[in-house]
């Protein structure tokens, strides 16, 4: 498996700056040896009088489409290592038509006009100076394009037109060769020079394309060449075995791995009877819920791409189409039952008995617990100490379970950071663990107090601490999951991809009686890089201003509401952002300091903020209580555009110009 | 400059057009494998266009919604890197093959002034149109298209259909 330099986060390192330097040399030898260092030859294509654009052009794209298609089947290369452009209908089909006039008046193209300066044509270098004055354009004239350059945006990368990847490249490939025929065909009748048509070259290049091509078909058609950009767990931990597990079966769930998860009380798990009501009510799965198809995407919109959803009928059609159509909006998490009912009541619950098969003893009393739970109702007793299975999280950032945290604690690739207070991480603490204080993730940045500190420095903090990019780190609380979620700002401000916060943190581990430790970890320092894009979730107060004039967003304060009220200060000014909505951070706490359970937060915030796809901004008086707020919207309850306003009351109120109620 | 050479002379032969594609399509595999990231020749442009901008105002440049973001050195991007390099082997290669000429490309009966301005135009054209799709030829086109992305191919397909619809116009430049 290789790490790309995209992969890693380097591209913007010396490094990077090489290897693109030559790439960059061999995609000039390759354009100037095709010939494209002539606008007059590259706007033969229009005029068909010289076809090497299409040849060249359409050999190239099918030739690195069938390639990219190996590598990744292959298992070469992880679809999140590339960077994967968005796909936004309205702007590239308007941007292709204007390119293309500019293409045929200009006689060259970028990256042709490139190598056209190289071959000494002034009208390439005249065309790239108009290309620089068309860029400054596009810059001056942002605000007024904006809705253009918006025009069309898919919220992810969407591919293949939906067909199949094989089919759709085989397809590519046929229209590709069509091409060829018709362009050789076109220079005959043009020049009447000899072509390559009818050669034997042509005919076996052909040929190889197309057996290429349909050598993909033989890959298992799954996932693994999905290019996503949103960074999503799967091809991360290398022992995640029970997701892969399920990644490897697809899309479908044993009859057996689901009566284990019941019988055990999977908490993140809904299983879901599509058939009638009158079917439901004669005989379900325990612990199924009846939903009829219509409603399923309202009914499962809360459990989209967290916890496990599976569906089932008698057999398998509908739950299957009934998943994939929920798999294409975006729910990545639902599984259908093997054989459906009627193969699980044949596999799980047929008594030993009537059964012709001969059965282990092990497999005929795992029958006689399924039938004990499903069929007489009863429930086991819970696992000795209340252990949860080491499941692994289901998608970071989010909660890791402390059981699997127990298991994986030797893994070098998994750091504990400890947010409570010092005396507290010396009193004890998770083996290994290291001690962060989470306002060292804040200094004074352009005069306002308490700002979220910039890449750099912090990560020169984490190189300190010996932490590398890929490494998966568990946030320890104890009784100020704040702390914990500031600490996650940083790390998003790092993009930082694997971070997630300890389920039920400290306070839950030593209550199941896990190992605490006294001494300090052995920390070799690390070059934690500085991400190259800036994050995007953040906003500072001159965008907040023009959200709050725009009305479009919603602006949630976290404060308590005392303070939201203006009744008590500590500020400047008393009050609140005008037209603000106040949710008290703590209202999200229940006993212990812990967050409430995901079903109470989503229950409460449906209220508040209806659509999920809708803006917020949240805030509080420094950013630290709006943290935990951004976690619960963002990474529990899965909002879609959610931003933080660090720099909150204090430099809001500090500011007279900006306005208050 | 030698105005009466109008048709570039042929040089060494170009390299057979499949085999040429090919080795493209190769080079774009690699930089995927490599960079992660696609060709790109547009990106460098354009961050050459945010540096040339801020030489004349740079408090103007840092405030703009579109070149700000990439910040106060936006030459720092390995897309500037590759666009060097492009320009340098370009050079390179047409020396070897005996293809250097210092021209203005055109068509012997039109005019070399003319042919510029109709170059001036289509590159501002280009410039603007590959900041609005995320691309160009290369950058979008190709290395989308390689990865079967749908808004990379619609571009392939609206840039032919936009040059198609217009090539009538700008034909004069090519006779003879």
């Amino acid at each position: 498996m290789i790490e790309t330099l995209f992969g890693l986060d380097r591209l913007g390192t010396p490094g990077a700056f090489f290897a693109a330097l030559v790439v960059g040399l061999l995609f000039g030898v390759a354009l100037e040896r095709a010939g494209f260092g002539s606008s007059r030859r590259l706007a033969g294509i229009f005029y068909f009088t010289d076809m090497a654009v299409l040849k060249v052009m359409f050999t190239a794209l099918v030739t690195a489409m069938l390639g990219l298609a190996l590598v990744q089947e292959l298992g070469v290369l992880a679809p999140h290592q590339l960077y994967v452009l968005p796909t936004v209908y309205g702007a590239q089909v308007v941007g292709g038509l204007i390119f293309g006039v500019g293409f045929v008046m200009g006689g060259w193209c970028p990256g042709t006009a490139a190598v056209g300066v190289g071959s000494g044509r002034i009208d390439a270098l005249v065309f790239l100076g108009g290309a620089v004055v068309g860029s400054v354009f596009f810059n001056e004239l942002h605000s007024v394009l904006q809705p253009l350059y918006e025009w069309g945006r898919q919220p992810e990368p969407l591919v293949a037109f939906g067909m199949s990847k094989p089919l759709f490249s085989l397809v590519v490939t046929v229209v590709a060769l069509a091409a060829f025929w018709f362009a050789e065909r076109v220079e005959l009748k043009a020049s009447g020079r000899q072509t390559y048509l009818g050669t034997p070259f042509l005919k076996g290049f052909g040929l190889v394309l197309l057996f290429v091509a349909a050598s993909l078909f033989v890959f298992p058609e799954g996932d693994a060449a999905e290019p996503h950009a949103t960074g999503s767990p799967k091809g991360g931990l290398s022992d995640l075995a029970l997701l892969q597990a399920v990644e490897e079966a697809e899309d479908h769930m044993e009859p057996e791995d689901l009566a284990d998860r019941l019988v055990r009380g999977q908490q993140d798990l809904v299983v879901v009877d599509v058939r009638s009501p009158a079917e439901f009510a004669a005989f379900h799965v325990r612990g199924a819920v009846n939903v009829p198809l219509p409603d399923l995407p309202q009914y499962l919109a809360p459990w989209r791409n967290r916890g496990t959803i599976v569906l089932y009928s008698n057999g398998m059609t509908h739950p299957a189409q009934a998943r994939d159509a929920l798999a294409r909006m975006g729910f990545g998490n639902v599984y259908h039952l093997t054989d459906g009912l009627t193969g699980f009541v044949e596999r799980c619950l047929r008594p030993v008995s009537l059964r012709t098969e001969p059965l282990t003893s092990s497999a005929a009393a795992k029958v006689a617990s399924w039938r004990a739970f499903f069929v007489e109702g009863r429930t086991p007793p819970p696992p000795a100490g209340q252990q949860e299975e080491p499941t692994p999280p289901a998608r970071f950032p989010g909660y890791i379970q402390t059981a699997w945290l127990a298991e994986n604690l030797t893994r070098s690739d998994v750091r504990v950071i400890d947010v409570r207070d010092s005396k507290e991480y010396t009193g004890g603490h998770i083996p290994g663990s290291l001690s962060l204080n989470c306002e060292s993730f804040r200094g004074v940045v352009n005069g306002v107090p308490a700002s979220l500190l910039p890449a750099e420095t912090l990560a020169s903090h984490l190189s300190l601490m010996g932490i590398m990019p890929s490494d998966t780190l568990v946030l320890a609380t104890g009784d100020k999951i704040r702390d914990a979620t500031l600490v996650g700002m940083g790390l998003l401000r790092l993009r930082h991809a694997r971070w997630a916060l300890l389920h039920g943190g400290i306070a839950r581990w030593k209550a199941e009686h896990r190992p605490m430790d006294t001494t300090l970890p052995a920390v070799e320092p690390s070059q934690y890089p500085v991400p190259e894009r800036a994050e995007g979730f953040s906003v500072d107060h001159r965008e907040l201003l023009q959200r709050v004039r725009d009305g479009r967003t919603a602006i949630l304060d976290v404060r308590p509401a005392a303070y939201y009220l203006g009744e008590k200060s500590d500020e400047a000014r008393a009050g609140h952002i005008p037209g603000a909505i106040n949710r008290p951070f703590e209202e999200d706490l229940g006993a212990g300091g812990r967050l409430r359970a995901i079903a109470e937060l989503e229950a409460a915030y449906r209220k508040l903020l209806p659509r999920k796809d809708a803006p917020v901004i949240v805030h509080c008086r420094t950013g630290h209580q709006a943290s935990q707020t951004f976690f619960v919207l963002r990474f529990l309850l899965g909002y879609q555009d959610v931003r933080w306003y660090g720099a909150g009351w204090t430099e809001w109120a500090a500011r007279p110009e900006l306005p208050t109620e | 400059m030698d105005d009466a050479i109008q048709k570039p002379a042929a040089g060494r032969t170009h390299w057979n057009p499949y085999v040429a594609g090919m080795f493209l399509g190769l080079v774009l595999v690699a930089s995927y494998v490599i960079l992660g990231a696609g060709l790109g020749a547009s990106g460098g442009i354009a961050r050459i266009a945010a540096y040339a901008e801020s030489l004349v105002a740079p408090e103007h440049v840092r405030g703009s919604a579109y070149f700000g973001a990439w910040g106060d050195t936006p030459l720092s991007y390995y897309l500037v890197f590759m666009f060097v390099g492009t320009v340098f082997d370009g050079y390179l290669s047409a020396l070897l093959a005996r293809r250097q000429h210092l021209v203005v490309e055109r068509g012997a009966s039109f005019a070399r002034s003319k042919r510029l301005w109709l170059a001036l135009g289509g590159g501002v054209l280009v410039g603007f149109a590959s900041r609005l799709a995320s691309g160009c030829t290369s950058g979008q086109a190709l290395a989308g298209g390689a990865l079967l992305l749908n808004g990379s191919l619609l571009f392939l397909v609206s840039l032919f259909a936009g040059g198609y619809a217009t090539a009538w116009l700008f034909r004069r430049q090519w006779h003879d």
